[in-house]
């Protein structure tokens, strides 16, 4: 099993989070603090799905212009706010690329290469990273991708996962697993 | 989609994307476009709650995950002083990178001279080689040094080596905190009149760096003092010695190698000696004469001769009284009037198949001939031949079956000597594989190699892979003294002997200590400047729980000089 971010917060954490999405809703200034939280966390999710830091910085701008413009209509379903701001951040990543305004871009740290091989059983490390780094960039599918990098470029538990993606956590971790599975019978 | 890939990109740290932040923007550009909350009218109706709540949240919030664990954490139902602790461990915090944790030992530097301008090549007694350019070094303001730099260099192999050092073997990376398994370390200083120097731009000193770990998997990082983190910079070359592919075949070799050693020759000699006792003892036996020939009557329509027969010649023939030889079947040319011409010589010589058949040569002053004869008898000749053959026959498969009764007894008596020298044999070619295999298993991590590489700035370079804790056995660990107090320390180290590296904890009690119980383990740490450590034994005592485990370390009060005296202490 890989360790994995800290993210997921006490009751007494989210509903603490929950008053100051309360108070900005009243008041844009008070969203500051939520901009303050969550500024560096979307920053690097967008950043890691891209080439250059420009396009990263603003589109994370937009990702909070568009998390204040559209803060009356959220609703607290028990899950981070931070799951919010993903998903606004996912979407305008997204329209960077339909926009042709930012390329897709896979950053891949050879030690969450070994982190993959490990997952998969595999001993033969060093014979499989090369083929690993070339599957995942030129045969994985976007969804595919976006497990992968999740779960083992970011680090971020299956709970988390599935409430970026809104899908339940079991789903999160068959879908992860399926992948590492299609990496496996791809690797022989 | 067309993809772009980045391998290992450089990390953009948090003071990077702080900059970026400017929340004043981004609530510009929102009151542009929106009617301002304050001037809705439910924002009057809940401003008092919002506040509180808000307050309250903030409070929270800001409060720093340093008094979060000390509330939380179970140190505090033990004897500690929260704001002694916390100044302790800020105080901790706040040290350089590289924090040797006990004074007065360390790996020594080696220090080499070195002339700019002319560059250098340097063997070191551990087997690492670097290779100086000329005109490699240049001051701190980038102007290019001449004249002679002194060069320190140091090198670390295990764990007592990185553990004395103080370099740290941990490695962030996207938040998530890995433990170096080294392969080998260096650091590399250079300086001229006590000033540092740095490696001239487009120069670079190549390193071989010798190692006892072969695998690929490693890469090559360095220290990155400001940052306290290790930047990787790709990977490393190998270069195998040229006696190991010797090696190599040595075992690849190896199921005639047992063979060829003194255990083996001797169970072998051994078994030579019995197997020729055994075919002393048979020879020794009665020998059992040759089976009898069955006499062959004379048959009514062939001709025969009668010759006189030297017996010493042919023994075979004088057996049986009365020997005539018939003339073949295969003497195509034979006719009866050969019996009428006088001949002067009649000699008998061995036939086409010994034994059994004869060449009579016939010969007078004018004709020569050979014929092929078989011994018969008839009338009373051959009663009397076959009844000597009877007699003879059953003495003779009597005595065969006495021989074969004897030599059954004598094989079976040596038969169980020679299992017991092959078992033997067998056994050592299991302890040698056992042994090649145990040498195989180690060499993948005890094999000599050099790690290349090329730097372009001094520092100090590692080459390894990231690995996790151990797993097997986790608890929550408290750490104490002999006095069953709590130690006051910061940095915890689990050597697990099975692997090159440091795994390190932060803070007592460790909240989530784990190890592997099949591996050797130890663990170190200092209190005051003082070494405590856990010895492998002591580990196996402690039971996994989610409950906390008293771990009481050893004092050592032995003062050490030199890394190798603290090796020779923890047997590395």
């Amino acid at each position: 099993m890989i360790e994995v971010s800290k993210y997921h917060a006490t009751k007494v954490d989210l509903a603490n989070e929950q008053g100051l999405v309360e108070a900005a809703k009243k008041d844009p200034k008070d969203f500051a603090v939520l901009y303050e939280a969550y500024y560096e966390p979307i920053f690097r999710y967008i950043y890691q799905r891209l080439d250059s830091k420009e396009p990263a910085f603003d589109a994370t701008q937009q990702v909070f212009l568009k998390a204040m413009a559209n803060l009356h209509k959220y609703e607290n379903r028990g899950v981070p706010f931070a799951s919010w701001l993903y998903r606004i951040a996912f979407s305008e990543v997204n329209n960077l690329f339909r926009q042709e305004k930012a390329q897709r871009t896979i950053n891949i740290d050879s030690v969450s290469v070994y982190t993959i091989i490990e997952e998969m059983e595999e001993s033969k490390i060093d014979r499989y990273h090369d083929k690993i780094v070339s599957i995942i960039s030129e045969q994985l599918e976007e969804d595919q991708l976006q497990l992968i990098e999740m779960r083992f470029f970011e680090k971020r538990s299956f709970k988390e996962i599935a409430e970026i993606l809104d899908i339940t956590e079991n789903n999160a971790k068959v879908k992860t697993y399926r992948v590492l599975e299609i990496l496996k019978k791809s690797l022989k | 989609m067309k993809r772009k890939t980045n391998i290992n990109r450089p990390e953009i740290s948090s003071e990077e994307i702080a900059k970026g932040k400017n929340f004043n923007s981004v609530l510009n550009e929102q009151v542009t476009i929106t009617k301002p909350f304050f001037k809705k009218g439910w924002f009057l109706s809940s401003v008092v709650v919002a506040t509180v709540g808000v307050i309250t949240a903030v409070s929270l919030l800001i409060k720093t995950p340093e008094n979060n664990i000390v509330k939380t954490n179970p140190a505090a139902t033990i004897n500690a002083d929260d704001a002694v602790l916390s100044e302790f461990y800020k105080n901790e915090e706040a040290k350089p990178a590289i924090n040797p944790p006990l004074e007065g030992v360390n790996v020594p530097y080696k220090i080499y001279k070195v002339i700019a301008e002319k560059g250098a090549t340097l063997d070191f007694k551990t087997g690492s080689k670097m290779m100086i350019p000329k005109n490699a070094f240049v001051d701190e303001n980038g102007k290019l040094l001449k004249g002679e730099v002194e060069l320190r260099y140091r090198e670390f192999h295990d764990a007592v080596d990185f553990f004395v050092s103080g370099i740290p073997m941990t490695y962030d990376s996207a938040g998530q905190r890995y433990h170096f398994e080294s392969a080998g370390m260096m650091e590399m200083l250079a300086y001229q009149n006590d000033k540092p120097a740095n490696v001239a731009p487009e120069k670079s000193i190549n390193i071989e760096l010798a190692s006892n770990h072969k695998g690929t998997e490693y890469n090559l990082y360095k220290l990155d003092t400001v940052r306290n983190n290790w930047s990787c910079l790709g990977k490393d070359k190998i270069k195998k010695e040229a006696n190991l592919s010797a090696r190599n075949e040595r075992f690849n070799d190896s199921p005639d190698a047992v063979q060829q050693t003194a255990e083996y020759k001797t169970v072998e000699t051994k078994k030579a000696v019995v197997q020729k006792e055994k075919e002393v003892k048979i020879a020794s036996l009665l020998k059992v004469s040759a089976e009898p020939k069955k006499p062959e009557e004379a048959k009514k329509d062939k001709h025969t001769f009668n010759i006189d027969v030297n017996p010493k010649e042919y023994p075979e023939l004088a057996v049986y009284k009365g020997v005539l030889f018939e003339v073949g079947t295969e003497n195509k040319n034979f006719t009866s009037s050969m019996y009428d011409v006088t001949w002067e010589e009649a000699i008998i010589k061995d036939g086409t198949k010994k034994g059994e058949n004869y060449l009579l040569s016939l010969k007078n002053e004018t004709k020569k001939y050979d014929i092929v004869v078989y011994p018969v008898f008839e009338g009373k000749n051959y009663e009397k031949a076959m009844s000597d053959f009877q007699g003879k026959f059953t003495k003779y498969n009597v005595a065969l079956e006495k021989r074969k009764v004897d030599e059954a007894k004598i094989e079976a008596e040596y038969q169980s000597k020679i299992i017991a020298l092959k078992k033997e044999q067998e056994e050592l070619e299991l302890k040698w594989k056992q042994i090649e295999e145990n040498q195989f298993k180690l060499m993948n991590t005890d094999e000599k190699v050099k790690r290349m590489f090329a730097l372009n700035s001094f520092g100090v370079y590692n080459c390894d892979k990231p690995s996790l804790y151990p797993k097997g056995v986790s608890c929550l660990a408290n750490l104490t003294n002999e006095k069953d107090n709590r130690l006051m320390c910061y940095d915890v180290f689990l050597v697990d002997r099975a692997k090159n590296g440091l795994f390190s904890y932060t803070k007592n009690p460790i909240v989530q200590f784990s190890f592997d119980p099949q591996s050797t383990n130890l663990l170190w740490t200092v209190d005051n400047g003082v070494l405590y450590w856990l010895k492998p034994e002591q580990f196996k005592t402690i039971k996994g729980s989610e409950g906390m485990s008293n771990l009481k370390m050893d004092r050592v009060d032995q003062k050490f000089k030199t890394a190798d005296e603290l090796k020779e202490f923890f047997n590395f």
